[in-house]
């Protein structure tokens, strides 16, 4: 054979080889290739078939029901729509705005789904009489309502880890003008694109290079989709390849309307601490408190405005630059036909008309708290956070702004900046917690004292343990002696308790050992009967929290949270009824189904005449005890209530209520050192600044036939004349009225 | 004679002033009225709640059940010692056939029914109905 052809041959087998070779090669890239395609491909199916977004669960408020005759004032209503986010307007109010005329309100309420029905978006008119609602008028029919529910606000939300809010929009809920803006401005091929557009990438590199940098991004509304939902912002080739070949399988998977909804539900447009703001929808409530379809068109230029640089567009830190982006965005539309001249010029001439401030995330991190807690064994965090369920609770944003205010007069009272606070506000007749604060600083979100933190309750265990003897055999004109005490506990200790004064008092009746809070007599009556009846009293209140009970229970060493306390006042001001205090009613989930429901619970664990001669001594506190401060400040009002302060002066605590209410405040520090403050000279008082603001009804006791009224002596515990001075008068069971008269002293 | 009278005068005079301050600081006693209250159904609140029992009582009698206890419990937040309501609201468990809370109900409406022989009737009946589930 030739050396030619030899050498022909082995070039021929070369070659093959090589081609063999690279087409190999090539299979191999392609399956590579389709391998890398199926995996982003399963990407894309995790996020868009299943639940494509974490989305936060949303607290909400009490609904507000109005009706004539409700106390509540003008200012207080404003106050409530504006955290509701309700704009004031001068013209006639839209949905979701009001206006003031004069002493009146014109309110156009927003339609809202409720957990048992829906409710329509309502014009009205809300005319007040000083303190109260006179009337209520539809401003459609012009007749006279007697009752009508607003919706609830937000009160908070539980977010997902990465931080993210945001308000979901279906496909048919997205205003039309908002689209073609969106693609006038951001990409004008992407009816007729696959997803990328080599045009417009090459019109972009091209810029770049005469330009020395990147001043122009080439990427379709496809491509930034993908590189927002499943892609880092890093600038390389291998992200532009993904952003590519993602936006490629998203134009082949689904819709442009799907791909246009996902975009306009994920876009990022706004930082708010912690929280990123994504979406149109959330953005417009944030910005404008308005629904994106009543924005006006110079508003949705701005958000389009905004999807080129979030930072560098936002309005509250860069307005001027901000408003020159809308402008010419407004530019655009006009170019592309979207908008006349006439309205060009109307829209740029307009304000930027973003609201003053944003919302504040989470003002009542407490009240959450507590609602997180009684929803774990149902939801964990982790669920709460991703799965955009809508709790409804019964915290009340007036009661709570009235909280807040009384505590800071109160605090202020003391010059003590270490000095903390927990305070729980409640409906003692249906068991709502209305309002709780955890901390000094109302909005810190750290920890919160009102659940968490146990402290002694000193004098307020007095009640109960009370009710214990009362309902034996005692009545409140019963004899007892104040005298020292020595008991030897089980672990050698000899333990002497002493008055808080440090005095001894002699005999007297159980009315003015309770509300003295003298403890030598309650010590001495409780070794002899009361310790087991009082663990058993807790015990029926869930708050029994050690197997072994000791005797020094009976002057409140067990420990409690504000809210605990609250639990035990909760039965007793409400004549024996157990009510689980709860912040929760219903939960639903995002399409309005109802998940849970906490439905009003009542069940009567202790006796009604012995409780309400527990209310009449706590009454009596307020009267002439150690909490007759408050018949100082609060002429002819009956309230009731009970003194609690610990060893050292390390708690101060009071309990009290009203007619509905039921306060408990406790002050104390956080290293538990004396605050030099007993439960008459601090939480008292600022137990008194809360109430007053609240306002309130005076508390009344129930009538029960098994209890006769009679003027009692309470020293001597006798039967005694209407007008003596130092008389009281007492509920006394009928069988238990003293055969003894007392002369006036 | 005028220093006399001016005497008498006087003595009246202090008389007087002696038993008007008497009379000012005598001990006007309490009264049982200071401290128990009505507890029944009226004020302000009594209309919306009317309105909220005539739509419980509706949606019962199209066995919405759980609509019906939705409207009382809203009925109970305005008005919470409103007799009736706690009665319809039993009334609503017993048709729910949840007996337990129907009892429990009941027996806060008899707390607050004293005086109202026409509920207390009405909640006796009610309750042997519940008791026998």
């Amino acid at each position: 054979m030739p050396a030619k052809s030899k050498r022909k041959k082995a070039k021929s087998t070369r070659g093959r080889k090589l081609r063999k070779s690279l087409s190999l090669g090539l299979l191999l890239l392609l399956a590579c290739l389709g391998a890398y395609l199926v995996y982003l491909n399963h990407l894309i199916n995790q996020r868009f078939t299943g639940d494509t977004w974490a989305l936060p669960s949303r607290v909400f408020s009490r609904s507000l029901e109005l009706y004539p005759g409700l106390p509540l004032t003008l200012e207080a209503l404003e106050y409530e729509l504006r955290l509701s986010g309700y704009q004031a307007v001068a013209s006639e109010p839209l949905a979701g705005q009001y206006r003031v005329l004069g002493g009146s309100l014109e309110l156009h309420s927003r339609s809202f789904e409720f957990s048992d029905q829906p409710e329509a978006a309502r014009l009205m008119q809300i005319f007040f009489d000083t303190d109260t609602v006179d009337a209520v008028i539809d401003s459609n029919s012009g007749s006279a309502l007697q009752l009508v529910r607003l919706p609830p606000l937000v009160m908070g939300s539980y977010y997902p880890h990465n931080g993210e809010d945001r308000l979901l929009l279906k496909q048919d809920e997205i205003p039309e003008q908002l689209v073609k803006i969106l693609v006038a401005v951001e990409d004008r091929q992407f009816f007729e694109h696959y997803g990328i557009n080599p045009m417009s990438i090459l019109r972009a590199l091209l810029a770049n290079i005469r330009a020395g940098k990147t001043v122009q991004g080439g990427s379709t509304l496809t491509q930034q989709l993908a590189k927002n939902m499943f892609l880092t912002p890093t600038r390389s080739l291998t992200r532009k390849l993904n952003e590519a070949f993602m936006a490629l399988l998203l134009e082949v998977r689904f819709s442009k309307t799907a791909i246009i909804t996902a975009y306009i539900n994920e876009v990022f447009l706004l930082q708010q601490n912690r929280i990123s703001i994504h979406g149109f929808a959330l953005a417009s409530r944030m910005l404008f408190r308005r629904p994106l379809h009543q924005l006006q068109v110079q508003d949705l230029a701005l958000l389009v405005a905004m999807v080129k640089g979030p930072s560098r567009y936002n309005p509250f830190t860069r307005p001027e630059k901000a408003l020159a982006r809308r402008n010419l965005v407004l530019g655009i539309m006009r170019d592309q036909g979207l908008i006349d001249s006439g309205k060009f010029q109307s829209a740029i001439a307009a304000s930027i008309g973003i609201v003053g401030r944003l919302p504040g995330i989470n003002p009542f991190p407490a009240y959450l708290d507590l609602v997180k807690r009684q929803l774990r064994t149902s939801y964990s965090s982790g669920e709460l956070a991703v799965r955009g369920l809508r709790v409804f609770t019964a915290f009340d944003p007036l009661a709570q702004r009235n909280l807040e205010a009384g505590l800071e007069r109160g605090m202020d009272r003391f010059a003590q900046p270490e000095l903390q606070a927990a305070v729980i506000l409640a409906d003692y007749l249906n068991g709502d917690i209305l309002a709780l604060v955890g901390d000094r600083d109302t909005d810190y979100p750290g920890f919160n004292r009102a659940v968490m933190a146990q402290r002694p309750i000193g004098s307020l265990i007095k009640p109960l343990l009370l009710y214990g003897f009362l309902e034996k055999d005692l009545s409140l004109a019963s004899r007892v002696s104040d005298r020292p005490i020595r008991i030897r506990q089980s672990d050698g200790k000899v333990w002497e308790p002493r008055n808080c004064d440090r005095k001894l008092h002699g005999d007297m009746s159980l009315y003015q050992a309770f509300i003295r809070s003298y403890n030598l007599p309650f010590v001495h009556l409780g070794v002899e009967s009361g310790l087991q009846l009082l663990a058993d009293n807790l015990d029926k209140i869930k708050l029994l929290k050690h197997d072994v009970i000791y005797p020094s229970m009976l002057l409140g060493t067990t420990e409690m949270s504000a809210y605990e306390v609250a639990q035990m006042y909760q039965v007793i001001a409400n004549n024996g009824y157990f009510t689980p205090l709860t912040t929760i009613r219903s939960v639903t989930d995002q399409q309005h189904r109802t998940l849970k429901r906490i439905p009003i619970q009542s069940h009567k664990i202790f006796d009604q005449a012995a409780m309400i001669q527990v209310q009449r001594a706590m009454v009596g506190v307020s009267e002439a005890g150690t909490a007759r401060y408050l018949a100082a400040r609060f002429k002819h009002q009956t309230l009731a209530g009970k003194t609690g302060t610990t060893n050292n002066l390390r708690d101060s605590w009071f309990a009290g209520f009203s007619q509905r209410l039921l306060t408990v405040v406790w002050l104390g520090r956080d290293n538990n050192s004396p605050i030099g403050l007993s439960g008459s000279s601090g939480a008292l008082r600022v137990w008194a600044d809360i109430m007053q603001q609240q306002g309130f009804r005076p508390f009344k006791l129930s009538r029960d036939e098994r209890l006769a009224w009679r003027y009692i002596d309470p020293i001597k515990g006798g039967i005694t004349d209407p007008d003596c001075v130092d008389s009281v008068l007492l509920p006394i069971p009928r069988d238990r009225i003293p055969n003894t008269r007392s002369r006036c002293q | 004679m005028s220093i006399i009278r001016i005497s008498k005068l006087l003595c009246r005079t202090a008389m007087a002033f002696i038993l008007l301050l008497a009379g000012a600081c005598s001990v006007q006693p309490v009264s049982t009225n200071q401290y128990q209250g009505d507890i029944g159904d009226a004020g302000v609140e009594a209309r919306p709640v009317a309105e909220l029992h005539d739509q419980a009582l509706t949606a019962l009698d199209d066995n919405q059940f759980q609509l019906a206890i939705d409207y009382l419990q809203r009925a109970i937040k305005i008005q919470p010692r409103n007799a009736w309501s706690w009665h319809y609201l039993a009334q609503s468990y017993r048709q729910n056939q949840q007996f337990d809370q129907c009892l429990a109900m009941l027996d806060r409406s008899f707390s607050y029914s004293s005086y109202d022989d026409v509920l207390e009737l009405a909640n006796d009946r009610l309750r042997a109905q519940c008791q026998q589930g």
